[in-house]
């Protein structure tokens, strides 16, 4: 099925098929809508497209999954973060799970059945992925037993399942990840309360933790690669999604802006339409080389650098102009602020970024 | 034209532009048919000449064939050209650059009484890859000497504050690259125009500090693209001025178009 016509085909269908959003924001209320949409979108096929037979998708192209999002964002269906995490995680236990695990597996996440996570950071690893501590001991039955802690692990006290890195020798390739069922004896959940009121991510206690062997993902050691191998899902698909829900917020600044001050309201204004244009150039580009089977390296730090960017000066804009707005009424933008100034922190840190482009796309050696 | 004639086109034009420059060039180019290559390939003639003007430091007055072309007029004679702040200026053909006419001494930039509207597009698009390939020259005078140079025992290029400062330089020079390969219609040319200006100016001054005094003396480059960056930065709208003319767009239109699509 070409773009073109599935994205005419989808409008038509969400046109007729009203998935919008009750009144209630909370984190629990998004999680049932996001559930609600996936579901909707998958009993019609359209969460199929995009994926691959063995997970009981219906093929076509990747970029597919991408107009799905963008039309899901620019509607305001779901919030775009936890909407896109299918993006990392369904790729993830295509490319590393046994065939079997991944086809009984994959379609409860995009169907809307299950929520999943990923536990990645711990405390004492953040930008410092690579040397995080949580153990992974083989029994001699040839289950593993997991000890150790996770935290900011996104959507872990809705998730029914856990892509988990663990230690099971020193260094990069001793890393190795595990798909885990998060109703396993052991595993504590505990919210962090965010800054931004949304408490979207908590803290992973593992205590002895019995996970099968059957459920490691790739083989002992492939769990820094399987890390490695989901930037470029998170940094074309993603993004896309994301970009598409920026446009939705400076659209919504657009409406609520009076007749401007002065000129310098519209060096601002445009300066943010410029900077959200640039990332949707660059993104678009980053699309087609992947729709062309190219493979997406350290370049897609630049993606992420314009992306977090803009995000960051979009809200800063609407601080400008709308002043008094966010400190002294209650309304979506307050929480929106305060989350974009995350953009430079999570998924590689803005300083871990252009440590990249350093030194992989300028090569200027070691620091 | 296939991926091959383009990068002996490219060979071409870069050994061209490495031994001559101003009436010279446009001499030589004339030659190669540059006339015919932007009537007939346009949307290869344009980005790959302009961005090798900037890349290689030369310049001729082929701005003056882009605003024809787009208008329908035969390519003769330079035409005013509008220029920030309310000027205009036009480029002389044939012509060098009279003493002190302007911030780049090379250009033959003259102000010049105002003239008839002229359609921008094509213009700002070029100018825009000319930009491109001014701050990518830039940057790569820059991590040569930061590569080359050794303070405190060590090479610059170990330094993260100096890494970061080429890192930036980089993605405003990537960002910039992607609205102009992006840009079809008069909007699109204008956001390019100005995200090349933006992204040229940045690398002016990330590349013009980790130089240090090296970057401030005569006899090396960087001072001659600076110069550049600025000059062509006002030319049919600066940065600032274009970026101030899409905010009212969008402030007046209520909406942000969504200019490329999957």
């Amino acid at each position: 099925m070409n773009v073109a016509e599935f994205r005419a085909d989808l409008r038509r269908w969400l046109d007729t098929n009203d998935l919008s959003p009750g009144l209630d924001d909370s984190l629990d209320a998004q999680v049932a809508q996001l559930a609600r949409v996936r579901r909707a979108l998958y009993g019609a096929g359209w969460m199929r497209y995009g994926w691959p037979a063995g997970v009981r998708g219906l093929g076509g192209p990747a970029v597919l999954r991408a107009v799905l999002g963008e039309e899901v964002a620019t509607r305001g269906l779901a919030e775009p973060g936890i909407y896109s995490m299918v993006e990392v995680l369904a790729p993830t236990m295509i490319s590393y799970a046994r065939p079997e695990l991944a086809a009984e597996m994959v379609p409860r996440l995009l169907g809307g059945r299950e929520q999943w996570c990923q536990g990645f950071s711990e405390p004492g690893s953040g930008s410092d992925l690579a040397s995080l501590t949580t153990r992974a001991v083989p029994r001699d039955d040839g289950d593993w037993v997991v000890t150790g802690q996770k935290v900011w692990t996104s959507l872990a006290q809705y998730a029914a399942r856990c892509v988990l890195l663990t230690r099971t020798a020193p260094g990069h390739a001793g890393i190795t990840a595990f798909f885990v069922d998060m109703d396993t004896p052991g595993i504590t959940v505990r919210p962090l309360r965010t800054m931004h009121g949304v408490d979207e991510f908590a803290e992973v206690f593992l205590d002895e933790v019995v996970v099968p062997g059957d459920r490691m993902l790739g083989r002992p050691g492939d769990g820094w690669q399987l890390a490695m191998d989901l930037l470029p899902h998170e940094r074309s698909t993603c993004f896309w999604h994301r970009i598409a829900h920026l446009y939705t917020r400076l659209d919504h600044l657009l409406e609520q802006t009076p007749a401007p001050d002065s000129a310098r309201d519209d060096d601002a204004l445009g300066a943010a339409f410029l900077a959200l244009h640039t990332v949707r150039c660059r993104s678009h580009a980053t699309q087609r080389r992947l729709a062309e089977g190219g493979r997406l390296g350290p370049e897609t730090s630049v993606d992420k650098i314009l992306l977090a960017t803009a995000e960051q000066q979009l809200f800063d804009t609407v601080r400008d102009l709308l002043p008094g707005v966010l400190e002294l009424t209650e309304t979506p933008w307050r929480s929106e602020y305060l989350y974009s100034r995350a953009a430079t922190i999570y998924g590689g840190t803005a300083e871990i970024q252009r440590n990249i482009v350093a030194r992989r796309l300028l090569d200027l050696g070691r620091e | 034209m296939d991926a091959t004639e383009r990068d002996l086109l490219a060979d071409t034009l870069r050994k061209t532009m490495a031994t001559a420059t101003g009436p010279a060039l446009d001499s030589a180019l004339t030659e190669l048919g540059w006339a015919d290559l932007l009537a007939e390939a346009p949307e290869v003639a344009v980005p790959l000449v302009f961005r090798l003007l900037g890349e290689t430091g030369a310049h001729a007055s082929l701005l003056n064939d882009v605003v024809l072309h787009e208008a329908g007029r035969p390519l003769e004679g330079a035409l005013p050209l509008p220029y920030t702040g309310g000027s205009w200026v036009v480029w002389g053909r044939g012509v060098d650059a009279p003493p002190g006419a302007s911030l780049d001494g090379e250009l033959p930039l003259l102000i010049s009484p105002a003239g008839e509207p002229v359609p921008l597009g094509a213009g700002r698009r070029a100018l825009g890859w000319w930009l491109l390939g001014t701050g990518r020259a830039m940057l790569a005078l820059a991590r040569t000497h930061v590569l080359a140079r050794t303070q405190f025992g060590r090479p610059l290029a170990s330094f993260q504050a100096v890494r970061h400062r080429l890192a930036e330089t980089l993605v405003a020079l990537d960002g910039a690259e992607a609205t102009l390969a992006a840009a079809e219609d008069d909007l699109g040319a204008l956001l390019a125009k100005a995200a090349a200006g933006q992204a040229a100016l940045t690398a002016a001054r990330h590349c013009q500090q980790v130089l240090g005094g090296i970057g401030f003396t005569a006899e090396h480059d960087l001072h001659q693209h600076v110069r550049r960056a600025l000059v062509l930065d006002g030319l049919l709208g600066s940065a600032r001025e274009l970026t101030r003319e899409a905010g009212a767009l969008v402030r007046e239109g209520r909406s942000a178009p969504r200019l490329v699509q999957l």
